[in-house]
C-alpha cells in the first residue's frame, strides 16, 4: 500500500554545491513501507508545471522522518529543492523493490549521486564497506559507512581515478553482497572487474526517465536480459544484475 | 437530495470519470493502491495481437507545458490478455473497456473476437489512432471510408458495445466520427495525443529516439473542447472526451461540451488519487452544499 500524501518539511540543506537534502515527516504506515531501494515520487510545487513527478530513492529513514538527496538539475528538481521548514511537498510513495536485504558483509559501489541510498541501506545491514566515485570532493555524497574508499577523478579526496580503480584491493572473500548504483557505463565497468562467484549477488539499482512511478505507464522501461524491457518502477529499481541486457541498456543509455 | 448519474450505453455511473487508455494499466495497480475511488470506468492499455516490446527507451520526455511518449504500444498481446490479466480485472471494483490496435484493418476485429471468449470487459474502444502499418503507414483514423470499415469489421464479431477513438491528427474528426457511426460503433472517443516533437536547437538532436511522440497535457483542454462540441453536433452516438483534464471544473466543461464522459490521462499519471480528487471537485461545485 502506497499512499499520496503532503510531507511537512523538517530541514533543507545544500550538502554540497547544487546538491540538496530535503527532510520530510514520515507518518507510521510510510514508516512501515519504507525499505532500502525503494523511492517516492514528489510533485514539484508551485503550479502544474512540470506535470510529472520527480522519482527520488530514500537517502535515509530515521527518528519519524525521511530524506532524499539530489542534484538541483532541471526544472522539476529546482523548484522541490526551494522549499524551506514548514512547508509540504506532495509524496507519492514508498514505491518499487528495494534491495534484497541478505545477511553477511556488504560492498556498497556508487557513482556520484547513486550513493544517495546508500546510508538507509548501511542503517538496515549488519556492515559493509563503501567505494565511492565522484568527479571531485564537491560531488561526493556520504555513504553512511564507516569504512568508505573514495577515487575522485581530480584527486581532490582519496586516490586519483574511477570506482574502478578501487576494486584491485578488494578482498571479495569478504563480502557475500555487492550494491551498485550510478551511471550505466560506470556500473558496467564494475561488474566485469567484480568476481565470479560473488558478481551473481550484484542488486543494481536502475534509474529510468519515469512516468507514473507505479507500473501503469510503461514508460521507465530498461532493456531486459530476457528480451523486451522490465519497468524500473515496479519489478526494480533494485534487481539482480543479471535482470539488465547492459549492451542494450548502455545504447540507449 | 437526488444523486447525480452519468450513463453510457444504458449503464449509470455516479461519476463520469474514466482512465485514459495507455495512462492505468488494466486498472490493477491503481485497485492495490486503493485509488479507484470515483472512476466510472477504466480503459485498458492497448491491447494487440501479437506481444509488443514496445519502443526503445527515453519512451517520454517533458516539455515547457506537458509531456511526449513515445510508448509504441507496449504489451503482452492479446493471449496473454485474456489468459492471465483479464481474470485478474474481473476483481476491479469498477467495469474495463479493453483498448485495442493494430497494424491492419483486420486485426482490430481478430484482437476484438479473442477478447470475446473473457466474459471481464464490459465495451471496447478501438483506437484508430494508430499507423495503419499494412496500408501505408497513414493513421487509420485518417481516412473515413477506413474507420468505418474498422468499425464495421469489429461490429460484426462484437457482442459488446464498443467506442472508436478518433485522432486529432490527420483528416477531419467529424467526418471520422459519422463514419465510425456508420460502420456501428456504439460511442466515439475525442480525441488522442497530439503528435509532437522536442528537440535541442544547438545539436539537431530528437529528444524521442522515433523523434516524434505523442503529445498530452493540460493544456489539449481547450482542443478537446472544441472537438468534443463539433463531433456531438455531428454524431447521434455518445462521445467521450480525452484530453487536457486537470481538474474538476474542466470535467465539468468537457459535459457542457456535448460529452457523456469524461476521461483522464496525464493528470493520473501525476495524481494516481485523481478519481476521488475530481469527484470530490465536480460534487462540490454542481451541488455545493450537499455531503
Ligand atoms: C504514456 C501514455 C500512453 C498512452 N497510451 C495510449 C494507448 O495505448 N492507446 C490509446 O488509445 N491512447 C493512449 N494514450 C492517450 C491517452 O489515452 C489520452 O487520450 C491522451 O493522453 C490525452 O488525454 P490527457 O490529456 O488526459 O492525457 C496514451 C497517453 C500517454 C500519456
Amino acid at each position: 500500500m502506497s499512499i499520496d500524501m503532503p510531507a511537512v518539511v523538517l530541514a533543507r540543506e545544500e550538502v554540497l554545491p547544487g546538491i540538496v537534502r530535503i527532510t520530510m515527516e514520515a507518518g507510521d504506515e510510510f514508516l512501515e513501507e519504507a525499505a532500502p531501494g525503494r523511492f517516492i515520487q514528489v510533485e514539484a510545487p508551485g503550479g502544474i508545471f512540470p506535470v510529472l513527478r520527480r522519482p527520488f530513492t530514500l537517502h535515509r529513514v530515521e527518528d519519524g522522518a525521511f530524506s532524499i538527496l539530489f542534484r538541483v538539475k532541471g526544472r522539476g528538481t529546482r523548484k522541490i529543492s526551494e522549499v524551506s521548514s514548514g512547508d509540504t511537498l506532495r509524496v507519492l510513495g514508498p514505491l518499487g523493490r528495494g534491495y534484497r536485504l541478505a545477511g553477511g558483509r556488504w560492498l556498497l559501489v556508487g557513482g556520484g549521486l547513486g550513493a544517495a541510498g546508500f546510508p538507509f541501506l548501511a542503517a538496515r545491514i549488519e556492515s559493509g564497506t563503501a567505494l565511492l566515485g565522484a568527479s571531485s570532493s564537491d560531488d561526493l555524497p556520504d555513504a553512511g559507512v564507516a569504512d568508505t574508499r573514495v577515487a575522485t577523478e581530480d584527486g581532490s579526496v582519496g586516490i586519483r581515478g574511477l570506482v574502478t580503480d578501487l576494486l584491485p584491493d578488494v578482498d571479495w572473500h569478504e563480502y557475500s553482497n555487492v550494491a551498485l548504483c550510478g551511471p550505466v557505463a560506470m556500473m558496467k565497468a564494475v561488474i566485469k572487474a567484480v568476481p565470479p562467484g560473488i558478481r551473481e549477488r550484484i542488486q543494481v539499482s536502475t534509474e529510468a526517465r519515469m512516468g507514473c512511478g507505479w507500473g501503469a505507464c510503461e514508460c521507465c522501461s530498461i532493456p531486459a536480459a530476457a528480451g523486451g524491457y522490465f519497468k524500473c518502477c515496479t519489478a526494480g529499481p533494485v534487481v539482480p544484475a543479471g535482470d539488465i541486457d547492459w549492451s542494450r541498456w548502455e545504447e540507449t543509455d | 437530495m437526488k444523486k447525480v448519474t452519468w450513463s453510457l450505453w444504458g449503464r449509470k455511473f455516479d461519476s463520469p470519470l474514466m482512465l485514459a487508455s495507455g495512462t492505468a494499466g488494466f486498472g490493477l495497480e491503481l485497485m492495490k493502491m486503493g485509488m479507484l475511488d470515483g472512476v466510472a470506468a477504466v480503459v485498458s492499455k492497448a491491447t494487440t495481437l501479437a506481444p509488443r516490446d514496445g519502443n526503445p527507451p527515453p519512451r517520454i520526455v517533458e516539455t515547457g507545458f506537458g509531456i511526449l511518449n513515445s510508448v509504441g504500444l507496449a504489451n503482452p498481446g492479446v493471449e496473454y490478455v485474456v489468459d492471465e490479466i483479464l481474470p485478474m480485472a474481473a476483481g476491479l471494483p469498477v467495469p474495463l473497456l479493453v483498448n485495442v490496435a493494430g497494424e491492419a484493418r483486420e486485426e482490430f476485429a481478430a484482437v476484438v473476437e479473442r477478447l470475446e471468449t473473457s466474459p471481464v470487459p464490459m465495451a471496447y474502444e478501438v483506437n484508430v489512432s494508430c499507423p495503419n502499418v499494412a496500408e501505408g503507414g497513414k493513421a487509420f483514423g485518417a481516412s473515413p471510408e477506413v474507420v468505418e470499415s474498422v468499425s464495421r469489421l469489429v461490429a460484426g464479431v462484437s457482442s459488446r458495445p464498443f467506442s472508436v477513438k478518433l485522432t486529432p491528427n490527420e483528416g477531419d474528426i467529424t467526418e471520422s466520427a459519422s463514419a465510425a457511426e456508420e460502420g456501428g460503433a456504439g460511442a466515439v472517443t475525442v480525441s488522442n495525443t497530439f503528435l509532437g516533437m522536442k528537440l535541442d536547437w544547438r545539436t539537431g538532436r530528437p529528444a524521442l529516439l522515433r523523434k516524434v511522440g505523442g503529445y498530452s497535457s493540460p493544456a489539449l483542454l481547450p482542443l478537446t473542447v472544441a472537438r468534443v462540441h463539433l463531433v456531438s453536433e455531428a454524431v447521434n452516438i455518445p462521445v467521450l472526451a480525452s484530453g487536457g483534464v486537470s481538474g474538476p471544473e474542466d470535467v465539468l466543461e468537457l459535459l457542457a461540451a456535448g460529452a457523456a464522459m469524461v476521461q483522464v490521462g496525464t493528470w493520473l499519471m501525476r495524481r494516481p488519487g485523481a478519481g476521488s480528487e475530481l469527484m470530490k471537485g465536480i460534487l462540490d461545485l454542481i451541488s455545493p452544499g450537499a455531503e
